[in-house]
């Protein structure tokens, strides 16, 4: 993993509006709310949070499927937002999506070959004869038969559906893959399968990814950096190691202390937070602190003042202003 | 769960439970032969994937298994009583009654054209001879029982108004009503998020107490039975393969499916390594193996498998493997197998 940034999303924010109670009065989600990050060459970059906190949205925004509302975001240095879409073709080549359901993102009524084609057909990369073999080959790589290209997609299991939707995004040799929760809907043991393939993927091809979930063990397992985000927001940033050892916020604190363990040591288990309430409603956002409603540490401060996006450490940020676990960082951090 | 509260006659002893439909590719055994008991005020947990077949089981002895095509055999008694085979109008004070249910997705359970009040005084005046203030009155104690805040207006609100977590307090409100001997949640928390789902679980274990019921959750997710359960049911293709309290399945594993499954699952505590999977793709129902149905998937398997292993071992521990305990002990000691 170099510093070398393939995709900078600087102050991304997206809203939805829709139509209010009221004739004649328009109600604004923020559903990404200023979010600035980077993502660097071979690293996988974890995205975690909670449903509705916008991280699928965020995902749309960073491959212009979505229009932003205002920021950019720019691939290996080239601003993308703004460009027309005839533009922006060529950089689409480069990032490609893996989705979540293994069953809305097939077309039923398209063999799986044709399906994994399209995009070189689209691109016109080669002669269809050239395109069957790539298609072959794609296959292999997934570890499908490559004798079942004339199939249909409900011919399948949702780990080999899977599968297909991965081998159509590396049709085109891409540079970033960006995974919306990919595993979501699989069985675990299918789900081990899974992963296992697209770290060997990242390997082969040299791949850099984002992958968004909400699973935190999956999270861990496969990411290099994690950012967590609440109600459109990052609200904390790390090396996945130190992050998850020793939590910033007490909104990442309280999600890894709830997370269902199996108790096979005698480890002592971390204690559980239970945070009270629901995710607030993005077009009602609380003042301050977006976390503050829920937060077990919460002041007055919190709830006028929003906390900035600051570094803690080398390599960890947190928007907070009572941050957690500081001792424990800083120690580990600086060596005394 | 303290152990030693728990009373081990059987509330609820299922007996080789067969389930079947008949379809036009041939037999689809959906459950083949599934027996366990659940004591007085225990939490069983029945883990397995999608097509274990555990759900399908639950339904069928519940009566809630309705398909022309299907075939249901075996025994289910519910303190005593078979409740097997019994018309809808002997279930009646059964379902809903002493035995609740919690469905996974709390938007289907609840009809959206009705308020939550009006479904709970329903479901209590089905059940309980009480007045319709009455009902009323225990609807809105029970919503407050189950944490909804400011439950006398709240009683009067629809479902869609409500947020998933609370759609689900409300279907455990709805599930408690009639203060049910058992509990059955059938994946009660998978369409939630992990802060909610918490949430849930914590309500479920508070009220379990407080209403000395017993819970037979159906999972697919080994972190929810290691939070809840005090025994666990492993099921695969329709038949249990292990059967154990579930620290001592935890920790000591026996069948080989129980060990991948474990080790399938990404951990908090270890980093970036190779995830161990099982391989290939689960056994269609309609095509089960004579005999291991996981002997496909199998690394261990021999000669012997092409037999049906039957569930053995002492005390509270059985698998369904041909494997010998000796093997099985030192295959789980080897490196690659350490957790």
């Amino acid at each position: 993993m170099s510093d070398d940034v393939v995709l900078q999303a600087t102050d991304v924010v997206k809203t939805f509006s829709s139509r209010g109670k009221k004739l004649g009065t328009r109600i604004v989600s923020r559903a990404v709310n200023g979010v600035s990050l980077e993502v660097r060459r071979g690293e996988t970059l974890g995205i975690v949070g909670e449903s509705g906190c916008g991280k699928s949205t965020l995902a749309r925004c960073l491959v212009q499927l979505l229009p932003v509302t205002s920021g950019t975001v720019a691939f290996e240095g080239t601003t993308l937002t703004g460009l027309s879409r005839r533009r922006l073709r060529p950089f689409r080549r480069q990032f490609q999506l893996v989705f979540q359901d293994p069953y809305a993102s097939l077309n039923p009524r398209r063999t799986v070959g044709d399906i994994v084609s399209e995009p070189m057909r689209i691109n016109h990369l080669g002669s269809s004869l050239q395109i069957a073999e790539r298609v072959r080959e794609l296959f292999t790589t997934v570890g499908l038969d490559a004798g079942a290209i004339n199939r249909y997609p409900h011919e399948f299991s949702g780990g080999q559906r899977q599968r297909i939707g991965i081998a159509r995004s590396l049709s085109l040799n891409p540079t970033l893959v960006i995974a919306d929760e990919p595993v979501s809907a699989l069985d675990v043991s299918i789900q081990a399968q899974v992963l296992n393939l697209m770290a060997d993927l990242q390997q082969e091809f040299n791949l850099t990814y984002v992958f968004i979930a909400h699973d935190l063990g999956v999270v861990r397992h496969v990411s290099n950096r994690v950012g967590v985000m609440y109600l459109g927001e990052f609200v904390e940033f790390g090396d996945v190691g130190s992050l998850y050892e020793t939590p910033l916020h007490p909104y990442t604190e309280a999600l890894l202390s709830v997370v269902p363990e199996l108790n096979d040591t005698d480890a002592p288990r971390r204690e559980r937070i239970i945070i009270t309430g629901d995710v607030p409603d993005p077009a009602d956002r609380p003042s301050g602190c977006p976390f503050h409603p829920r937060c077990p540490v919460a002041t007055e401060f919190c709830r006028v003042e929003k906390p900035m996006l600051v570094t803690i450490s080398p390599g960890r940020q947190v928007a907070c202003h009572y941050p957690r676990n500081l001792a424990a960082v800083n120690a580990t951090t600086t060596p005394a | 769960m303290p152990e030693a509260t728990i009373d081990r006659t059987p509330l609820l002893r299922v007996r080789d439970l067969k389930v079947s439909f008949a379809t036009r590719q041939g037999v689809l055994r959906a459950v083949d032969g599934l027996s366990f008991d659940v004591g007085q005020k225990e939490i069983v947990g029945i883990v397995g994937e999608s097509g274990s077949g555990k759900s399908v089981a639950i339904y069928s002895m519940l009566g809630l298994v309705r398909e022309k095509n299907a075939t249901i055999t075996g025994s289910v008694l519910f303190e005593d009583r078979e409740i097997l085979g019994l018309s809808d109008k002997e279930l009646q004070p059964i379902r809903g009654g002493s035995i609740g249910m919690i469905f996974q997705d709390p938007m289907t359970a609840l009809t959206p054209v009705y308020t939550v009040g009006w479904q709970l005084v329903e479901q209590i005046r089905q059940h309980l001879h009480l007045t319709k203030a009455a009902a009323r009155s225990r609807a809105i104690e029970l919503l407050g029982q189950v944490g909804i805040p400011d439950p006398k207006s709240r009683v009067d609100r629809f479902p869609h108004e409500f947020s998933g977590g609370m759609r689900q307090r409300v279907v455990i409100a709805m599930a408690l009503s009639c203060n049910p001997r058992l509990l059955i949640a059938d994946e009660p928390t998978t369409a939630l998020d992990v802060t909610t789902q918490a949430q849930i679980l914590d309500l479920m274990v508070t009220l379990q107490d407080t209403y000395d019921s017993s819970i037979v959750i159906i999972t697919h997710d080994m972190g929810v039975i290691a939070e809840m359960a005090n025994r666990v049911v492993v099921m695969y293709a329709g038949r249990p393969v292990e059967i154990a309290p579930e620290l001592e399945l935890v920790r000591h594993p026996r069948h080989p499916y129980t060990w991948g499954l474990l080790d399938a699952v990404p951990r908090l505590n270890v980093a970036h390594e190779r995830l161990r999977t099982i391989r290939g793709n689960a056994v269609s129902p309609l095509n089960l193996p004579p005999g291991c149905a996981f002997a496909p998937r199998c690394d261990y398997v021999m000669q012997k498998c092409a037999e049906r292993p039957p569930l053995r071992g002492e005390n509270d521990h059985v698998d369904a493997c041909w494997l010998s305990d000796a093997q099985k002990v030192t295959i789980r000691r080897t490196p690659e197998h350490s957790t």
